[in-house]
């Protein structure tokens, strides 16, 4: 067996889902990970399935945009490599809050610390406060730290930033979270 | 994967509500520094609590910010001295009171408690000899607490002690005439006092306790006010039952964090984690107030007509919440009505909202007492010891621990304000009855005898 990853990309609408698992499974494809996600007008979805080793991508890439194709969708294909088990460098789980008046830049300044620092982004969300604090905008990155960061260097590096982009910040180990809101 | 709302949710109690740990107390058992030579004792004591407790501030500040929730307060318990150093003099008591006062300002540590005694059932020679130096130690040291327990539910009241204590009390006063009577401050008579208290004045390392032990204290008020607060105004409609289910999960949460924190620091300590007290404590500080809680619930001020029953049920949802979230809860996890040390109370008091008799009853459903209770200069001895004694039996009866920290104001009367400088506060003198009526009473002295457990009625 091997693996194949699809990336459909797009306006959203109803039935993208259907028709690119029906499609695969036309395929003779097994689905084994799907994640899809929608921002405002636009979906993106990501489908890893294996499928028999003589069997053929193009053909399915083909078949996959004959039938989603004329939806608007973009569709892209190749097989998954397969990855010796990642070693080495451990990390921890930190939870890196932002809140603060949407700018430009924002993004990309906090974000440039954290690349700076190794700390990979393993989910990031961006929201608007909502009614009370309409001009706040709250960016929540979870984030792996490598233990050989030294975390106060790492701290005074995130706050130095977010006091540049008048952002208030916290960087809290993720095991609080989870402590303080599930059983 | 976290959800926004629980992140935002948690943040917001972090910043706006005073989530916080309220203390981390490194419990340290002195009675292998025992010695019949007070200086030698005295050596004992430096070397043993300097090793155990060298990194305890610096883990303390590393794992609340590795989590982002303060500890607020680092702080040391140790086995009774009056146990532990028994046969030292009252002037040898002295030298070991400040002797504990340098340590803890070298550590860095705000209080250090356990220069106390267990008398309930009668007086050692070490147990006397504490007492008669609690004046002068109190005076000269600033970090040192005193615990006196004078009754339990199987001893009954010792009431030598009560009448000792009330004298006591009046010489501590007199000799921190300066500070407002601030040595009483540090100074608590308790019924029942539980082993493994973090919270002062009343932490010490009971007997029964390991070597060395971590316990915490949870988050104050702030947060059950707010959640309260929020959840009214979402849904108006809210009732008694419905509400006590919010401050139960509220305190859940608190003690989660708690928990967590007092853990890590246990882990990284290599010192067995013990219980955490699941009590609001409140601090002088807008916003951090048990008092607040009260008008959040539907009365104009805490010592109005259904003050109690708030109480009540305040008292059990903590207790309900906390329970489930910690393996072990200990010390005296309920809700703390310190006159002094809370803001809104100091201000109910102010304005004759509460009187001291509504406090007192108050205290039978909840966890500490009479706390931080300014009285006028000219109270009598026998006056203190009268309510002290009325406290404990509320204790004794209800199998409850109950305590009492009185401080006599020096030169100043009822309603004029007396003020201890940082936590303790400031409060107005409250007005207690004083025409020598409880005189005979407490002159008969000897014990009141246990209660009887069963026909609860």
């Amino acid at each position: 067996m091997k693996k194949i990853v699809v990336f459909v990309l797009g306006p959203d609408r109803t039935g993208i889902i259907a028709a690119v698992s029906k499609t695969l499974f036309d395929q003779g494809c097994n689905l084994e990970d799907v994640s899809q996600t929608i921002l405002q007008t636009e979906f993106v979805g990501i489908f890893i399935a294996s499928m028999a080793d003589e069997g053929n991508e193009d053909e399915v890439l083909s078949a996959l945009r004959a039938r989603i194709g004329s939806l608007g969708l973009f569709v892209h294909l190749r097989p998954v490599e397969e990855l010796p088990a990642a070693g080495g460098q451990t990390g921890e789980p930190f939870v890196i809050t932002t809140v603060g008046a949407d700018r430009p830049g924002l993004m990309a300044g906090v974000t440039e610390v954290l690349a700076r620092y190794g700390a990979n982004i393993t989910s990031l969300k961006a929201v608007s406060r909502g009614e009370e604090n309409q001009h706040d905008y709250v960016m929540i990155f979870e984030a792996d730290i490598p233990s050989a960061v030294n975390l106060s260097a790492f701290r005074s590096a995130l706050c130095g930033r977010a006091e540049e982009l008048g952002l208030d910040i916290s960087l809290q180990h993720r095991e609080i979270f989870e402590e303080l809101n599930r059983v | 994967m976290l959800t926004e709302r629980e992140i935002i949710a948690t943040l917001d109690m972090l910043r706006n509500e005073n989530l916080d740990v309220r203390t981390v107390t490194l419990g340290v058992s002195l009675f292998d520094c025992a010695s019949d030579d007070a200086g030698r004792f005295i050596d004992h004591v430096r070397a043993k609590i300097s090793r155990l407790a060298a990194n305890f501030v610096d883990v303390c500040d590393e794992v609340g910010l590795r989590y982002g929730i303060p500890v607020v307060n680092k702080r040391i318990s140790v086995s009774p001295i009056a146990v532990a150093a028994c046969a030292a003099s009252p002037e040898e008591m002295v030298a070991i009171a400040a002797a504990l006062d340098d340590l803890a300002r070298g550590l860095r540590i705000d209080f250090i408690g356990g220069f106390g005694a267990l008398v309930e059932k009668g007086f050692t020679r070490g147990d006397r000899a504490l007492i008669e130096s609690l004046p002068e130690a109190l005076a000269k040291t600033g970090r040192v607490c005193s615990s006196i327990n004078v009754a339990t539910t199987r001893a009954g009241i010792n009431m030598d002690a009560v009448s000792l204590m009330g004298r006591t009390i009046k010489r501590a006063a007199e000799l921190t005439a300066d500070r407002d009577g601030l040595g009483c401050a540090k100074l608590v008579v308790f019924a029942n006092i539980p082993q493994d208290v973090p919270f002062m004045a009343g932490a010490y390392l009971g007997v029964g306790e390991p070597d060395a032990v971590i316990n915490i204290g949870v988050s104050g008020p702030g947060v059950v006010k707010k959640a309260i607060d929020r959840a009214r105004a979402a849904n108006p409609g809210l009732d008694l039952g419905q509400l006590s289910e919010i401050i139960k999960r509220t305190a859940f949460k608190v003690t989660r964090v708690g928990e967590l924190i007092g853990r890590q620091v246990a882990k990284k300590l290599d010192i067995p984690f013990g219980v955490a007290d699941l009590s609001l404590a409140p601090t002088p500080n807008v916003g951090d107030s048990v008092g607040e809680i009260f008008q959040s619930l539907g009365l104009k001020s805490i010592g109005n007509p259904g003050s109690t029953a708030v109480l009540a049920m305040l008292n059990d949802a903590v207790k309900k919440g906390g329970i489930f979230a910690s393996s072990h809860v200990g010390g005296l996890s309920g809700a703390f009505i310190p006159v002094s040390e809370d803001l809104n109370i100091a201000e109910a008091a102010r304005k004759g909202h509460l009187s001291l008799e509504k406090l007192e009853a108050m205290t039978s459903v909840c966890s500490v007492g009479l706390d931080m209770v300014a009285l006028p200069g000219d109270t009598s001895a026998a006056t203190i010891s009268g309510i002290i004694a009325d406290e404990m039996a509320i204790g004794v009866i209800n199998s409850k621990a109950t305590a009492a920290r009185l401080i006599p104001v020096p030169g100043k009367k009822a309603g004029e304000r007396a003020s201890f400088g940082g936590l303790l506060g400031e409060a107005t003198i409250m007005n207690a009855p004083d025409d020598g009526g409880s005189d005979g009473f407490i002159s008969l002295g000897g014990r009141i005898p246990a209660p009887v457990q069963s026909f609860k009625n």
